[in-house]
C-alpha cells in the first residue's frame, strides 16, 4: 500500500471579526437600505420597506436612498460611517446577482 | 444562480466568519420586468435574518496549512487518488495536478528569497491567507519548477495590491484574467517564452504555463473564484493558465524602452512583473497583401488596430483615468519597420489614442452613459463630456509590449479591464544560479538555444 500525503491547497482563514448580533425584534426598530441601485432593487426594497412596517408596529423603515447608492459608493468607508452614525439598529443590503 | 459563494467570500474577506444571513432567490427575479412577488411570499426570511440568523461556521480555521492522505494500491493508483480527492474538494481545474508533497513543496521553494512563513497578504475576495509557502503549494500543483517561484511571488504581490481592484475583478461577470509581463534577464534564465506562441504552450520556454496556472489555482482555491460560485465569470476565458509571457527586450529598437521602464520606471535590466487584468485576447491582422509600400503597410496595419480598439464595449472604463484600455502586442520584425520610419513608442500611443476616439453619438446609441454616471472614479464620469470619447485619459495609459513571433502578419490586442497596471520587482535567492544549473541538467540545453 502507498500512502501519499500533501497539503490542503486552500490556505488558511482568519476570522477577525464577529457578525453584529442579531436583534430580539424588529418592533419599534429602525432599519435602514444599503442598495447598490441594480438587479430589480428600485421595485424590491420599497417592497420590503411597505410588509416591514406592516407587520411591525412601530418600526421606522428608512427610505431607499437614505444612504449613498450604488456600487461605486455602498463599499466605502465613508457611507459605513453614515450608516453608523444614522443610529439604524440593522441595516438590509442589496441586490447582487 | 448561485450568488452565495460571492457573498460568503465577500464576507470572508472582510475577517468576518464565511457565512451570513441572505435571501437568494432565482436570476429571473433579478430582470428587468420580472415577477417579485416571491420576495412578498418569503418575507419571513428577511425578518429571521434580522432577528434570529446565526453563522454556523464554527471554527477559526486560521493556523498552519492542513495535510490531506490518500492511500492506493500503486503510486498510480495513490496519484490518481489524490487528483480525485483535489477535484472533489473543488480545489482542481480539469487537468492532472501534482499533489503538493512536503518533497516537492520543499524543492519548490528553493526558489524562494523569502521564509516560507512570510505572509504575502490575503487573497481576495475570501481572504485566505497566503504565504510563501501558499504559492510553492500551488506552483507544485501546476507543475512548475523552483526557479519559476520568484515570478509567480511577484505576480501574487501586485495581484494583492489592492490597487489592483483584484477584489472586485475575481468575483465579476467580465472575467478578467491577469496578464503578468515579465521584463529583465530572468525571463530568458526560466525559459519563459517571448516569442512565437508566447501566449500558450510551448514545451521549448515552459514557464509561463505553470506559473499562470499555479496563479489561477491559488485566485481559485485561495482567493475563492470557483465558477458559478466565487466568480460569476460568464465565459471564463484564459483561466486555465492566465497570461504570462515575457517582453523581447532584445528585439526593441533602437531607443525603445521595455515595458516596465516605461510604465513603471524601473531600470532597465530588473526583474520585475506587471500586471494587467484583462477580458479579451483579438487577433488583428495588419499586413497588406499586395504592392503597398513600407510606409503604407504600417499605416494602413495601424488604421486597423485603431478601428478595432474604437468600440463601445466598456471595457476600458475600468482603466480610464490611471490603469489602460488594454495591451497591443508587436511582433519584433514589425516594430523594427515601424522604428525604420521613424515610428517611435509614444507616436504609436499618440496615433493608437487619437484614432481610437468613440464618437458621443455612438456610445449613447449603446446606452453607455448610464454606466459613466454609475462609475466609481469621478474623473471617468466627467469623461463623458469629451465628444469624441478617448477610450483613455492619456495617451500613456495604452500598454505596449514587443513580444511574439517574428512575423509581420498580425498585432495582438489583449482588452483590459483593470483600474491599474501594477508592477513589482522580484527577489531572488542567493543560491538561484544553482536552479539555473539544476534546470539545464533535468530540461536538456538551456535558455533559448534549445531547439528541439
Amino acid at each position: 500500500m502507498v500512502t501519499l500525503e500533501f497539503y490542503d491547497p486552500s490556505g488558511t482563514l482568519e476570522v477577525t471579526q464577529q457578525h453584529a448580533p442579531r436583534l430580539a425584534s424588529l418592533e419599534g426598530r429602525r432599519i435602514g437600505f444599503v442598495s447598490n441601485e441594480q438587479w430589480q432593487a428600485y421595485r424590491m426594497l420599497p417592497m420590503l420597506k411597505e410588509m416591514l412596517e406592516a407587520d411591525f408596529p412601530g418600526v421606522e423603515v428608512l427610505p431607499v436612498d437614505t444612504f449613498p447608492q450604488g456600487n461605486a459608493l455602498i463599499g466605502n468607508e465613508e457611507t459605513a460611517a453614515l450608516v453608523k452614525n444614522s443610529g439604524v439598529d440593522a441595516v438590509i443590503i442589496a441586490n447582487a446577482a | 444562480m448561485d450568488f452565495v459563494g460571492v457573498m460568503k467570500n465577500a464576507v470572508s474577506g472582510l475577517g468576518l466568519a464565511p457565512d451570513a444571513a441572505m435571501v437568494t432567490f432565482p436570476i429571473g427575479m433579478f430582470l428587468p420586468g420580472s415577477d417579485i412577488t416571491p420576495v412578498r411570499a418569503r418575507k419571513r426570511e428577511f425578518y429571521d435574518g434580522l432577528t434570529r440568523w446565526q453563522s454556523t461556521f464554527a471554527r477559526n480555521a486560521a493556523g498552519a496549512a492542513t495535510m490531506l492522505s490518500v492511500e492506493g494500491a500503486s503510486h498510480e493508483d495513490a496519484l490518481n487518488k489524490a487528483n480525485n480527492l483535489l477535484i472533489t474538494n473543488l480545489w482542481g481545474d480539469g487537468l492532472p495536478l501534482w499533489p503538493a508533497t512536503r518533497e516537492r513543496v520543499d524543492w519548490t521553494l528553493r526558489g524562494a528569497a523569502l521564509p516560507r512563513t512570510h505572509v504575502i497578504g490575503k487573497f481576495p475576495p475570501r481572504g485566505g491567507v497566503t504565504t510563501v509557502e501558499t504559492c510553492a503549494v500551488a506552483l507544485a500543483m501546476a507543475g512548475g519548477r523552483p526557479e519559476y517561484l520568484p515570478v509567480l511571488i511577484a505576480a501574487v504581490e501586485a495581484f494583492l495590491d489592492t490597487e489592483s481592484g483584484s477584489d472586485q475583478l475575481q468575483a465579476t461577470s467580465g472575467g478578467p484574467f491577469p496578464v503578468v509581463i515579465v521584463n529583465g534577464p530572468i525571463a530568458k534564465e526560466i525559459r519563459l517564452n517571448s516569442g512565437f506562441g508566447c501566449l500558450g504552450p510551448d514545451p521549448q520556454r515552459p514557464a509561463g504555463a505553470s506559473i499562470g496556472r499555479a496563479l489561477r489555482l491559488l485566485q481559485q482555491n485561495v482567493g475563492g473564484a470557483l465558477p458559478g460560485i466565487g466568480t460569476m465569470a460568464i465565459f471564463g476565458a484564459m483561466r486555465y493558465t492566465n497570461a504570462v509571457f515575457a517582453e523581447d527586450e532584445a528585439a526593441l529598437p533602437q531607443g525603445w524602452r521595455p515595458h516596465a521602464t516605461e510604465r513603471h520606471g524601473y531600470a532597465p535590466g530588473t526583474n520585475s512583473v506587471s500586471l494587467v487584468f484583462a477580458s479579451g485576447v483579438t487577433n488583428v491582422q495588419r499586413r497588406g497583401a499586395k504592392k503597398e509600400t513600407p510606409e503604407e503597410d504600417v499605416l494602413n496595419g495601424m488604421w486597423r488596430m485603431a478601428d478595432f480598439m474604437r468600440t463601445p464595449n466598456l471595457a476600458a472604463l475600468q482603466g480610464y483615468e490611471k490603469g489602460t484600455p488594454g495591451i497591443m502586442m508587436i511582433s519584433p520584425v514589425v516594430a523594427k519597420m515601424m522604428a525604420e520610419q521613424g515610428w517611435t513608442q509614444s507616436s504609436i500611443r499618440q496615433f493608437l489614442w487619437e484614432n481610437s476616439k468613440i464618437p458621443l453619438a455612438q456610445l449613447k446609441r449603446a446606452g453607455a452613459p448610464a454606466w459613466f454616471e454609475i462609475d466609481a472614479n469621478p474623473v471617468t464620469r466627467e469623461s463623458i463630456k469629451l465628444d469624441p470619447w478617448p477610450i483613455a485619459r492619456k495617451p500613456e495609459n495604452i500598454v505596449l509590449v514587443v513580444a511574439g513571433g517574428d512575423h509581420p502578419t498580425h498585432y495582438y490586442w489583449l482588452q483590459a479591464h483593470s483600474p491599474r497596471v501594477v508592477g513589482r520587482v522580484m527577489r531572488v535567492p542567493e543560491s538561484f544560479d544553482r536552479l539555473l544549473a539544476d534546470a539545464d541538467r533535468d530540461l536538456g540545453c538551456g535558455s533559448d538555444a534549445c531547439l528541439i
